[in-house]
């Protein structure tokens, strides 16, 4: 973290509750919520954009929180997979994944969750098309993305209200 | 840089981030800072910060200036995209028409749905670079942009915009306000065609096609813009002129592709040979005339 | 099996809750209090003598608490074969990106920031960068010093050859005259990155007394003991290593410089160090597969029986030996593939070159010889005018033939796969046709191993009945920690919920050599069905006193009960027996199992084996791929349309993992075959260590289906029959691919990857 940027004050509402930081303007999403508010859920497997491990919901859309600099989302919604998690509940897409064999080494597994349930939150029964070009900007390397493909169809199955 | 107790403290400028809401007050803050930069969606910008390649005075973020967003079609038909619409709402926007299309077409094939959740058009195109989609598909679909600056706003056309290789026509302290699709002509058909290794890639040549065919079934209008095979995307007018008044014929067609093919000058890189490019770039154009000709409205 | 036990049963990982919630911790993920940050800084040149070091701009940085440099350390060389690598570069660099000297500051920034800073002096020296450049006559020697480094065994290592293997059987010169048809080439495979998605990283905790606590993402504790100890010239126990949550490691997380680099940092400040690698340096530091040209020749008489083959393999091992005589010598005992070919000989040559060290990747050599070796027996049935899978099927290896080298094959349904796959995709419904393509099918045969090394187990019979198992293993994703309970469940039969997994730790978990190599399922399967089996012996003897019989007569009830054969009702419990052996009676139970690989050797009196750097792996495993690919004839790109893979894995113990084991690996196979590639410019410098530039598969890319096909012969020495089935499914993608390739458009390509540039042009000529 840059101790000398210029520190700005940013309110973000994260997995439901508001927070309030003042913080360098060229910290990413990414490194706030990991390092200031130990959600380590979003990971960096890449700091370019291109792996979707560090996958959030911002304003309900699915970004890379390792292209967005915090400063810059002033009064945004930020929802990481720990804010997908019910205490002791598992989501549709949570259960599925677990169900489907989608889950090995994991470290992909945030990014797929945050994505999927994005997804379903806008369109509770996607077909093929659209599970495809929803997840497709999330790299596996050691499933094939055959299991997570079926995962999504099973939530997707599923009745919306999980 | 500075020094306490005798040590170094900062090893470069600190950042500022400034928050402009009009277009006056971006303009203003580019003109005061050396090195600034803008920030739209970050997806570029952010990716170099994070590689250690770009370390910019100041961040002018654009994100708060109504001006700059929205896709709205305007009374005659000609689209307005503000520089700010992000690639997801102009891959969804429903109000292209004919040729415009194009424009939603390679919206669609920008990397995946979460860059294009977050990365903007003015963004795209203000970095220049001729593997990216859109710069082919506005040079096709005749697209005006307008920027503002210093002296004011001008407008400059899309094929006048891209000069080399991540150099476009604005100067210093200038913005891209919006891009500006024309109506004309409303009943033609497009095509963008993209050759990737991977899903989701840069380009390693690309085309882009629009064409409309008169009331004699012969062309009446024809943009060939080809992509990733040169500085900046290439257009023919030769190849343009070839195929106006013909039937669009598999020889015409050929043709065309051959002249436009002839105008790119493909580099070699880590996405392919410029041989490679040479001999594959008539054959996908080829292709994405027969796509475009054979287009539904 | 009992009804309702736990092997054979697709399971839930045990690790996926904390998964899909975010909850499990990689080693990133972890803080200690006063922990630094460290950074490291690398070599830009790809061969130079280090001539002096300048680090004062690199100390004066705010936050900076420690700068290390090569002449810091001891000078204790390590590596797995030949002895030949340091911590930091020492006197000379040998690759770009080698690290020459390491930070430790309070924020990451400052580390990468005093690390940019440090300057080193070189004196640069001509590069060999190639196979051929490296074995030129006036090659730049990469390791002047190489004759008096320790080598674990002879290897004939000598100016820049790492290793020089020959294997024979037969009479390879004599046999081409009893050959109608020969086919020959030259076959060149790329660099593949592991590109696991959770990039290397350590943290390196230190006490009061210093003793070292690592946490690394790795693929065995006990190496990153052993070499963190070696490097720094201290007694394993003064280093306890663990690990969190691995996110995948594929061979390329096998213990590195990286560890020690941390360990010494902590070791000068006294203060926990995090080093955690970006993608870049790590595309750039750590290690890659083999690229490798290889020469074959293949024989046949007119029938259709494979007389002869020859084959030459050379690996381009990058600028340390690392892993490579062992990959060397894989690759030339895969070389003959799974026939009866009666002569046989292979040349294996690992060559040192200035460019980052190759090492194990998922295959370990197979998959290269493979691709030239499945690709002959198409092109020799293209010259027989034979049916591809009908000339694999006629020399077909069958149960009780030997493997090339001599060792005994005592379970074989090679057949049975290539038919499964063969018969799957004949009868999958066919796909409409798309304008401007050409399909076709590809087939290739697939053998491996996985018996090796050693691995020990422990079981624990707790108060209440339930137990606790602990083993070395780490789990990178594969899904050992499940498996492994599994395993003990059902030698117990105790529900999974019953035992529960001990985490690696070096302190206290009994030694298992690394996750690799396939080996996991078969051997630490072994050694923790050998636990729970003292476990069940202990119990059953309590219970005998208990019950006033004999051991033989009792059986063991689902649930934790023991109870006399044909007598229902009169039960023991675990747990009472657990509460007499605290109290009164013989102490904790505790079972233990330990064992070693010991199988079969080469036969001197069949084949001749000079220099291998191995003589004892493994209980073969065979496997079959078919794929359905499409060819565009305008850009010469390829797409799987589907594939079938099928694998003779014995016992599958959970059958939705190896499910996940073969479509990862696949996908993994088809990247080497047709988009992955390091490519490397004129002065040794990586061009494409970034993931946007390195072609990953992604979602979008990857077939519409992937068929695994699970075979069961079982394996008498394996786990309830279980073999090992983590590579072999990746190991002839490359030449299924290839072959399909081929039959659609008649070119054959004898590279990797079948780019689209590739093919068109191949297509062209």
């Amino acid at each position: 973290m840059n101790d000398r940027s210029d520190l700005v004050d940013v309110g973000l509402t994260v997995n439901g509750e508001v927070v309030d930081l003042r913080i360098p303007c060229d910290e990413t999403l990414l490194t706030v919520l990991r390092e200031r508010l130990d959600l380590t859920g979003p990971k960096r497997g890449c700091n370019q954009g291109v792996c979707g491990a560090c996958s959030v919901l911002l304003d309900g859309a699915s970004v890379r929180s390792c292209l967005a600099l915090a400063a810059n989302c002033d009064g945004c919604s930020v929802v990481t997979v720990e804010g997908l998690t019910l205490p002791g509940v598992l989501s549709r897409v949570q259960r599925a994944m677990i169900e489907a064999g989608a889950v090995q080494c994991g470290f992909c597994t945030s990014g797929f969750v945050v994505a999927l349930s994005a997804l379903l939150q806008g369109n509770p029964h996607p077909g093929d098309a659209e599970i495809r070009e929803a997840l497709a900007g999330n790299i596996c390397r050691c499933t094939g993305y055959m299991k997570i493909l079926e995962a999504a169809r099973r939530a997707a199955r599923e009745p919306a209200h999980e | 840089m500075r020094e306490e107790d005798g040590r170094r403290v900062d090893w470069a400028n600190s950042v500022k981030l400034l928050r402009p809401v009009t277009i006056a007050d971006a303009v203003a803050a580019l003109s005061g800072e050396a090195e600034a930069r803008c920030l739209a969606g970050g997806q570029t910008l952010v990716a170099m910060m994070n590689a250690d390649l770009l370390r910019p005075s100041a961040l002018v973020s654009l994100r708060h200036i109504e001006a700059m967003h929205g896709v709205s079609a305007q009374q005659d038909g000609a689209i307005r995209i503000g520089a700010m619409a992000t690639h997801a709402e102009i891959a969804a926007f429903a109000g292209f028409r004919g040729g415009q299309r194009i424009i939603g077409a390679a919206a669609r094939r920008i990397a995946h749905a979460p860059i294009r959740n977050a990365g903007t058009i003015g963004g795209s195109i203000a970095h220049g670079d001729p593997a990216a989609d859109f710069p082919t598909a506005l040079i096709a679909a005749d697209a005006e942009i307008s920027v503002a600056g210093p002296q004011g706003m001008r407008r400059i056309a899309a094929a006048n915009f891209f000069l080399d290789f991540l150099q476009t026509a604005l100067e210093a302290s200038e913005v891209v306000v919006a891009i500006h699709i024309p109506p004309a002509p409303a009943d033609a058909r497009s095509h963008y065609e993209k050759l990737t290794r991977i899903d989701g890639d840069f380009a390693i040549v690309s085309a882009g096609v629009v064409l409309a065919e008169g009331a004699d079934g012969r062309c009446s209008h024809a943009r060939l813009v080809a992509g990733a095979c040169g500085p900046t995307p290439i257009r023919s007018a030769a190849a343009e002129a070839w195929l106006v008044g013909s039937r669009l014929g598999a020889e015409d067609r050929e043709a065309a592709a051959e002249l436009l093919a002839a105008a790119c000058n493909p580099i070699d890189d880590f996405r392919g040979s410029a041989a490679y490019r040479r001999k594959v770039l008539p054959r996908l154009i080829t292709r994405a005339i027969e796509a475009a000709w054979g287009a539904v409205q | 099996m009992n009804d309702g036990g736990a092997v054979g049963i697709g399971v839930a990982r045990l690790d996926a809750a904390d998964k899909v919630t975010g909850g499990a911790r990689y080693v990133d993920d972890l803080k200690r209090a006063g922990m630094l940050h460290a950074a490291v800084a690398t070599s830009p040149l790809a061969h130079a003598r280090i001539r002096g070091y300048r680090i004062d701009a690199a100390r004066a940085v705010s936050g900076v608490k420690a700068v290390l440099i090569g002449p810091d350390l001891p000078q204790n060389r390590v590596g797995n074969f030949i002895k030949d690598e340091t911590t930091l570069a020492h006197g000379k660099v040998r690759y770009v990106g080698e690290p020459v000297a390491a930070v430790a500051a309070t924020s990451l920034q400052a580390a990468r920031l005093a690390a940019q800073l440090i300057e080193l002096d070189y004196e640069e020296l001509p590069s060999a960068l190639s196979i051929e450049s490296a074995l030129a006559e006036e090659a730049p020697l990469i390791h002047e010093e190489l004759a008096s480094y320790v080598a674990v065994k002879p290897g004939k290592s000598r100016g820049n050859i790492v290793w020089d293997v020959l294997m024979a059987e037969g009479d390879v010169d004599s046999a081409w005259s009893k050959c109608d048809v020969i086919v020959e080439g030259e076959f060149r495979t790329q660099a593949q990155h592991h590109a696991y998605l959770e990039p290397n990283g350590v943290l390196a905790d230190i006490d009061a007394n210093g003793r070292l606590t690592i946490w690394s993402s790795c693929q065995s504790v006990f190496h990153v003991q052993q070499r963190v100890a070696e490097e720094l010239g201290i007694p394993m126990s003064r280093v306890r290593a663990l690990v969190p949550r691995v996110g995948g490691g594929f061979g390329g997380k096998h213990a590195t410089n990286l560890q020690t680099i941390a360990a010494a940092l902590a070791l000068k400040t006294h203060r926990p160090v995090k080093l955690v690698l970006s993608r870049s340096q790590d595309f750039e530091m750590q290690r890659s597969r083999h690229p490798a040209r290889l020469r074959m020749r293949t024989g046949a008489m007119r029938d259709g029986t494979i007389v002869a083959r020859d084959t030459e393999v050379v690996l381009d091992g990058g600028a340390y030996a690392d892993e490579s005589p062992a990959v060397v010598s894989f690759a030339a005992l895969m070389s003959r593939g799974p026939y009866l070919i009666p002569n046989v000989r292979c040349r294996g040559i690992a060559v040192y070159t200035n460019k980052l060290r190759a090492g194990a990747y998922r295959g370990f050599g197979n998959p290269q010889v493979t691709f030239a070796g499945e690709s002959q027996i198409d092109e020799l049935a293209g010259r027989l005018g034979m049916d591809p899978v009908e000339l694999r099927l006629k020399n077909m290896m069958r149960a009780g033939d030997r493997w090339f080298g001599g060792q005994s094959v005592t379970r074989c349904r090679a057949a049975e796969c290539l038919k499964a796959v063969a018969e799957a995709a004949r009868a999958a419904p066919a796909l409409p046709v798309r304008t401007g393509r050409k399909r076709a099918f590809g087939y290739a045969a697939a053998t491996h191993i996985c018996g090796m090394m050693g691995v020990g187990a422990s079981v624990q019979l707790k108060a209440d009945g339930t137990v606790a198992l602990a083993t070395g293993v780490v789990d990178i994703g594969q899904g050992s920690d499940t498996v492994l309970t599994q395993i003990c469940a059902e030698a117990l039969q105790l529900p999974i919920e019953s035992v529960s997994f001990g985490s690696p730790d070096t302190d206290i978990s009994p030694y298992n050599w690394k996750t690799a190599g396939s080996r996991i399922t078969y051997m630490a399967g072994r050694a923790v069905a050998g636990a729970a089996g003292q476990v069940r012996d202990k119990i059953l003897e309590h219970a005998a006193e208990m019950l006033e019989c004999a051991p033989a007569d009792l059986e063991l009830r689902p649930g934790g009960r023991v109870g006399i054969v044909g007598v229902s009702g009169k039960e023991i419990t675990f747990q009472m027996v657990a509460g007499r052996s605290l109290y009164r009676v013989g102490g904790p139970i505790i079972g233990t199992h330990s064992l070693v690989y010991d199988g079969e050797r080469f036969d001197p009196k069949r084949a001749t084996v000079e220099f291998s750097a191995f003589d004892n792996p493994g209980v073969y495993t065979f496997g079959a791929l078919a794929v359905e690919v499409e060819v565009d004839t305008i850009t010469g790109k390829v797409e799987v349309r589907r594939a079938w893979s099928a694998h003779d894995v014995g016992r599958a113990i959970n059958p939705l993992s190896v499910e996940g084991q073969i479509q990862g690996a696949v996908v993994q196979g088809l990247g080497y075959a047709l988009s992955e590639e390091m490519i490397w410019d004129d002065d040794g410098r990586l061009a494409n260590p970034t993931l946007a530039e390195y072609a990953l598969p992604g979602l979008a890319d990857v077939p519409e289906e992937i068929v695994p096909i699970i075979v069961e012969d079982p394996e008498p020495t394996g786990p309830f029959g279980a073999r090992g089935v983590g590579e072999i499914p990746l190991v002839g993608v490359a030449a299924a691919v290839a072959n399909a390739v081929a039959a659609a458009t008649a070119a054959r390509i004898r590279q990797l990857p079948l780019t689209p540039e590739r093919v068109l042009e191949a297509m062209a000529d």
